[in-house]
């Protein structure tokens, strides 16, 4: 389980965190003075807001690179935002300040659930939300430019319509954007990643649930006034529909990579190479990938080539000893890089991949010297094979800084040198290069 | 919705398809002159409203449908946009889009399942909007409390939504009875189980989009506001349905990783797999049952891969020896994957079903199966390592005495084997 509260060293996650608070504050002050009466007066269209954010955080979504998602507790979140006539109920007329204030005890409340249950907290990724909440609702009820709030404008029933939902999703759209923009910056830190990157990751990957989500909260208010409370779970039917496909989509995944790693284990069972070196390789190249800024989408094919860089060993009739190709005479190693991308190349759509494994054993002088194309992710696998090759897939220090410097010694000829050092940076603390809350690995 | 499929599917006889094609002609016929006479009685308006319809119905087709796990999941935008039809533009409307719906189907379909679609879309829409005004359904902007919708859109929509699936089911078991002769009640059964509860979720979103419209007084503009979590919802169905794809193809490296081990067995993973799945077709096993049989003589000899490569390339696995216990060594490495649970008993045992011994009873089907196949692949393909192949009879006669040798068995091996001849040739 990770920390509560971020580690000192992080900056950026203070930042968001005390941003959050802030927040948090605001609302208090602003709020304390009328919050019983509020309370006293919109008690039903509270709960079933808190309830629906509580549930919502809980049903997370893991996407294929880690990240979470929780749809249906941001587009609560921002409907309550918008909230104005409801049908049955009296007119939710309170300040952003509140709004606040009832998004928070829904964070926390899941929070609380999370951390009893024994997952991760993650204190900064709630205080993100909350700002990119609070923005959304100070910018639909507190400013008004012409006199006149957005809400006041979707209260007054002689405005179109379509012109208080243009307003409105503009309205989430930068609500959400400005938590995006606060997750990636304390994830980059955190990762070591560049932040355009990680910005870039950030945005590429939940992109098409953000539309939804985006969309979803508005509609929630705009059928309040005729739906009553009961808008909430009809409007959110169709990102349900959404989640439920993300989430085979994500799931699918999971099980593909299980069968990549089962070809890793093919070598190991044979006892060509140790136990849990192809993981480890895997682990280690995803941790440079990601402090070298290598988008999501390759990062996938880098962690793939990096579990079957050894499949070629397969068909050796003597092994090597301890599988260890960084030891080995460098025409095997090219050997068994062909013989693997060959296998891998049997499916269709996994040619990258194979082109990775083969390229892997090339030095980096044939990039500097000759001009050879060698892509980034096999330079990657070479390090990281090599690292753990040496060191054994021991953290003991003294090892890795053995491995470190002996690969050092191979610098500009063997490796690249930008990669070696994104090595020194991945193995310098093991938060390096790690998407989501980390859970706790068996090793 | 599954209306793609093709009324002549399945080979069959002339005397069928010329009963088809009259059957096609007839809802045609139907679907039209009830979507004319609903014109003449109701009048179309042509407004904003219609054209809406219609642009919706062209953005269905581009977008397309996903059906992934055969027709269980997926999203059809089809179904959507005509029961919002019935609720915004009445029964007319519904016709007409029905009718431009028809044609529009994803897929490349023969004209005949064009027009058998149209006729049937065009009567769902005529039917289904009928029933929407006959369940009290009001053209959809008349404001009112929470109540008051419910009852004059809510109870409607879902009225209309359980009428246009039951004219949808009949018309397809129908034309599947004719075409193929399987019968009507079963198949339709079939289809409400798989389409049934989606049809419910496409009744919620045509709700959600008619209240916006109307009551909420958006317009047009509600389209927009509705369009992207279903599009996204596409968009990851797809995405899945590619992945699935992707996963099915990379389980072919770990064959090809066997070849790799042993060069005189390329080939026969995939012949065992087909033998295999065939002879459990032939056996009556259930879907489920067949799909693991192939996987399972796909993967058969994966423990392969963990053993020294100069034994396995000097000796065959002819003759009910099993090599070191490979196929327990391939379970273990399976043993993680869950989509595969249902094939790693066969794995485990398919030497057992060959091992010339008595009893046997213990031994599954599926491990049986694959043994069967695996072994008169061997004997019959691939040889002992100096190069001895069996004839089919030599090869039949020797698998008689091992637990495997059933007459069911070798029936369904024979049948199978006559089969794939039929491919071939």
């Amino acid at each position: 389980m990770r920390p509560v509260l971020p580690k000192a060293t992080s900056s950026r996650a203070w930042t968001v965190l005390v941003l959050g608070v802030a927040v948090l504050a605001t609302g208090l002050y602003a709020g304390a003075a009328t919050l019983p009466s509020q309370l006293e007066l919109h008690w039903l269209t509270v709960a079933v807001f808190v309830v629906a954010i509580t549930v919502g955080e809980l049903f997370r979504l893991r996407m294929p690179s880690g990240r979470d998602a929780a749809p249906l507790a941001s587009a609560s979140a921002l409907a309550i935002a918008f909230l104005g006539k409801i049908d049955g109920e009296s007119l939710f007329d309170v300040s952003a300040g509140f709004v606040v204030l009832v998004v928070t005890a829904g964070l926390l409340l899941a929070a609380v659930v999370r951390g009893v249950r024994g997952g991760a907290v993650g204190l900064d990724q709630v205080a993100a939300r909350l700002v990119g909440v609070a923005v959304a609702a100070w910018l639909a009820r507190g400013v008004a430019p012409t006199g006149r709030s957005l809400w006041d404008l979707e209260v007054a029933s002689s405005v179109p319509r379509s012109v208080v939902a243009l307003g409105m999703v503009g309205v989430a759209g930068i609500g959400i954007g400005v938590e995006i923009v606060l997750t990636s910056a304390v994830r980059s830190e955190r990762q070591r990643t560049p932040w355009l990157a990680a910005l870039r990751d950030e945005f590429g990957e939940v992109a098409p649930l953000t539309f939804a989500v985006v969309v979803s909260g508005p509609m929630v208010a705009l059928m309040a006034p005729v739906l009553g409370l009961l808008s909430l779970p009809v409007a959110l039917f169709p990102l349900a529909i959404t989640y439920v496909a993300v989430g085979r989509y994500a799931r699918n995944r999971v099980t593909y990579r299980q069968t990549i790693a089962t070809l890793s284990h093919l070598t190991e069972h044979g006892g060509y190479t140790p136990t849990g070196h192809a993981e480890r390789v895997a682990d280690l190249s995803l941790r440079i990938g990601r402090v070298l800024g290598v988008s999501d989408r390759d990062l996938r094919d880098v962690e793939y080539a990096a579990l079957l860089h050894d499949l070629g060993q397969i068909s050796l009739i003597e092994p090597i000893p301890d599988g260890a190709t960084v030891l080995a005479a460098p025409s095997d190693q090219r050997d068994i890089a062909d013989e693997g991308a060959r296998i891998i190349r049997h499916a269709e759509g996994l040619e990258r991949v194979a082109d990775y494994v083969e390229a892997q054993t090339t030095p980096y002088r044939q990039v500097r010297e000759l001009g050879e194309e060698v892509p980034v992710a096999s330079r990657i696998i070479k390090v990281a094979n090599a690292f753990d090759d040496l060191t054994g897939g021991s953290d003991d220090p003294v090892q890795v800084r053995a491995a470190n410097e002996r690969i050092h010694l191979g610098l500009g000829y063997q490796y690249d040198p930008e990669v070696v050092e994104a090595l020194a940076v991945a193995t310098s603390d093991t938060a390096v290069g790690r998407v989501g809350e980390p859970e706790p690995v068996a090793r | 919705m599954t209306t793609e499929a093709s009324p002549q599917e399945g080979g069959a006889p002339h005397r069928a398809t010329y009963a088809t094609n009259i059957y096609v002609g007839v809802v045609a016929a139907v679907g039209l002159s009830l979507t004319a006479a609903a014109i003449s009685i109701d009048g179309l308006v042509i407004d904003a409203t219609f054209w809406v319809m219609v642009l919706l119905a062209v953005l269905a087709w581009l977008f397309g449908s996903v059906e992934v796990d055969a027709g269980r999941v997926g999203l059809s935008f089809t179904s959507i946009v005509l029961l919002a039809t019935m609720a915004l533009v009445g029964p007319a409307g519904a016709g007409v889009v029905g009718t431009v719906l028809g044609p529009l189907q994803p897929g490349r379909t023969p004209l005949n399942a064009k027009i058998f679609n149209t006729g049937m879309f065009a009567t769902m829409g005529v039917v289904g909007g009928s029933a929407y005004i006959a369940a009290g359904g009001t053209p959809g902007d008349s404001p009112g409390s929470t109540w008051q919708i419910m009852r004059h859109i809510g109870l409607p929509v879902l009225v209309a939504d359980v009428v246009q699936l039951a004219v949808n089911l009949v018309l397809i078991a129908m034309v599947v009875r004719i075409s193929t002769g399987l019968p009507m009640r079963a198949q339709a059964g079939r289809l409400l189980g798989t389409s049934g509860p989606a049809h419910l979720g496409y009744g919620i979103i045509a709700f959600i989009l008619v209240v916006l419209w109307g009551p909420a007084r958006l317009g047009s503009a509600s389209v927009l506001l509705i369009l992207p979590p279903l599009v996204v919802a596409q968009w990851a169905y797809r995405q899945y349905s590619e992945e699935v794809k992707g996963h099915e193809r990379a389980l072919l490296v770990l064959v090809a990783a066997v070849e790799a081990k042993a060069p005189h067995l390329v080939g026969h993973s995939a012949r065992v797999a087909e033998l295999s799945a065939s002879m459990a077709e032939h056996l009556g096993l259930r879907s489920q049952m067949v799909a693991d049989a192939r996987v399972a003589g796909m993967l058969h000899d994966l423990g392969l891969t963990t053993l020294p490569t100069g034994l396995v390339r000097s000796s065959g696995v002819v003759g009910g020896t099993d090599l070191q216990g490979y196929p327990a060594r391939g379970v273990r490495l399976l043993r993680g994957l869950s989509f595969l649970s249902g094939a790693l008993d066969a794995i485990a045992h398919h030497r057992d079903a060959v091992t010339p011994r008595a009893g046997g009873e213990d031994i599954s089907v599926a491990a049986l199966v694959v043994g069967l196949a695996d072994e008169y692949d061997l004997l019959t393909e691939v040889g002992t390592p100096d190069g001895v192949v069996l004839t089919d009879d030599e090869a039949v006669a020797r698998l008689r005495r091992t637990p495997a040798g059933r007459d069911d068995l070798l029936r369904a091996l024979e049948q199978a084997l006559s089969r794939r001849a039929g491919v071939v040739s």
